[in-house]
C-alpha cells in the first residue's frame, strides 16, 4: 500500500499530517507500507517520522520513497533513509544534525552527539559560547524531561541547520505516556492535551512524587522567548506554539501517545546572556 | 574547622552529569557528610554539562533531608561557571519552595481546571 505524504513544515498542519498517518498505521497489520514523499519535508520531523514508522514497523513491512532530489538528498545525509533501504550519504555541507533512534539511558552519548552536532560544528555562525552552551543546555534538559517522565523504550531526535537563515531545528519525540495521562494520573485529574502542556510549562510544576522539579520545561520556554526562537509541544490532543511574541494552541483531530517537542533556535542572536546580578556562591544555599 | 573536598566528577565518573540517576550518587554521598555536620566544599571542576535534573537530585532533594539551616552550615560549591551557578540557585529556589509545601501542587491542577 503506497501512502503520500503532503507537504510537511514545523506547523500545526504538519503535525496533524504526522498524527494523522500515525493513526493510519495503527489500523495496519501484516501489510506492506510504502511511504511516498514527493514535496517538502522539514527534516528535523525525521524524529517524528522515524518514530511512527518505528512502530509500524514491528508488524507490517515499512519502507519509503522520496521522489524530490533535494528532500532525498538531505534525508540521506541525515541517516534517516538509511533505515528503509537507502544508502547513508557524506554530509559534506555540514548542515544536517543526524536522525538518531537511543535507548533512554543513552544520556551520556546524546550529549556528545549534541556538542558534536552543535558546540564543536565549525560551520556554525560565530556565536558566543553562552549562546551555543544555552542551546545544548536545552535540548540535554528535554531529552532528560523524556527519560524520566515518559516510560518510552526509545527516544528519536534529528535535527536541521539552516546558515543563511541562521536556524536551528532540532526536535525529539518519544512514544510515552504523554503529558496528559502522566498528569491526570499523578493528581486524578482530568485536564486537556493543551491544558497538561501549559501546566507543564510552568516553573516547579512536576509530576515527580516527593521530590522537587519541573524545571527544564520553564527554562526552555524562557530562552526560546529571550532568544526569538520557537518551540511546539505536541502530546495527546495536544498543541502549543511558543515564540517571542505568541502562545498558540489546538486540538488536534487525532491524539498522539507520547510527545514530540521541536525547537528553533536563532543563531544570530546578540543577547549577552551574562547575568546581570552575579550571583555570589556563598550565598547559594 | 577544614572543608573537604568532593569532587562531582569523581562521584559520577564523566564530565556529563545530566540524568537523575547520577545527581542521586551526588545526594547520597552529599548526605552522608552533612549528617556528621561535616562541612564540605562540592567541586564541579571538569564537569562540562549540567541540567536541572541532576541538580533537583544531587542537591535539591537534601532540603527534603535537612533543614536549610544544615545545608547552609555545611555545603559550598566551587568551579561552577556563571551560567550553571544561576542554573543551582534556581534549583535551591525551587527545591526549597517544594518542601515548604509538598501540597502545592495538587492546588496548581485546580487553578488550571478553574
Amino acid at each position: 500500500m503506497k501512502i503520500p505524504l503532503p507537504s510537511i513544515e514545523n506547523n500545526h498542519k504538519g503535525y496533524e499530517e504526522l498524527i494523522a498517518l500515525n493513526k493510519h498505521l495503527e489500523a495496519k497489520l501484516f501489510d506492506d507500507i510504502e511511504i511516498n514523499i514527493s514535496y517538502w519535508f522539514s527534516a528535523n520531523l525525521c524524529a517524528f517520522l522515524g518514530c511512527i514508522l518505528d512502530k509500524a514497523a514491528r508488524c507490517n513491512g515499512v519502507k519509503v520513497s522520496v521522489q524530490n532530489g533535494k528532500i532525498c538528498n538531505i534525508l540521506q545525509r541525515n541517516g534517516f533513509l538509511a533505515h528503509f533501504g537507502y544508502e547513508k550519504k557524506t554530509d559534506y555541507y555540514n548542515t544536517t544534525i543526524p536522525y538518531l533512534k537511543l535507548k533512554p539511558k543513552e544520556d551520556r552519548f546524546f550529549n556528545e552527539y549534541v556538542t558534536k552536532e552543535l558546540l564543536q560544528k565549525a560551520e556554525f555562525p560565530v556565536v558566543s559560547d553562552k549562546l551555543r552552551r544555552k542551546i545544548t543546555e536545552s535540548i540535554c534538559e528535554i531529552f532528560i524531561n523524556a527519560q524520566i517522565h515518559s516510560e518510552t523504550d526509545y527516544i528519536y531526535v534529528c535535527g536541521q541547520f539552516f546558515p543563511e537563515k541562521k536556524i536551528i531545528n532540532f526536535t525529539i519525540v518519544d512514544r510515552g505516556l504523554g503529558f496528559k495521562k502522566k498528569i491526570n494520573d499523578r493528581f486524578s485529574a482530568n485536564l486537556n492535551g493543551v491544558q497538561a502542556i501549559k501546566w507543564a510549562l510552568e516553573n516547579g510544576h512536576s509530576t515527580k512524587q516527593d521530590a522537587p522539579g519541573g524545571i527544564g520545561l520553564a527554562i526552555l520556554k524562557e530562552f526560546i522567548k529571550l532568544n526569538r526562537g520557537k518551540v511546539q509541544i505536541i502530546s495527546d490532543n495536544g498543541f502549543l506554539q511558543i515564540d517571542s511574541q505568541n502562545e498558540t494552541t489546538h486540538i488536534l483531530n487525532e491524539s498522539f501517545a507520547g510527545a514530540a517537542i521541536s525547537m528553533e533556535f536563532r543563531t544570530d542572536d546578540n543577547n549577552s546572556y551574562i547575568i546581570s546580578n552575579e550571583i555570589n556562591c556563598d550565598e547559594i544555599f | 574547622m577544614k572543608k573537604i573536598e568532593l569532587r562531582v566528577y569523581q562521584i559520577v565518573g564523566n564530565e556529563v552529569c545530566v540524568s537523575a540517576d547520577d545527581g542521586h550518587k551526588v545526594y547520597e554521598s552529599i548526605k552522608t557528610f552533612i549528617s556528621e555536620k561535616k562541612k564540605i566544599v562540592l567541586s564541579f571542576q571538569n564537569v562540562t554539562m549540567l541540567t536541572s535534573a541532576f541538580l533537583n537530585t544531587a542537591i535539591g532533594q537534601l532540603y527534603g533531608s535537612f533543614s536549610e539551616k544544615d545545608i547552609k552550615l555545611c555545603l559550598s560549591v566551587s568551579n561552577l561557571p556563571e551560567l550553571d551557578l544561576v542554573l543551582l540557585k534556581r534549583v535551591v529556589e525551587n527545591a526549597k519552595c517544594y518542601y515548604s509545601d509538598p501540597q502545592k501542587m495538587e492546588q496548581t491542577i485546580k487553578e488550571v481546571l478553574d
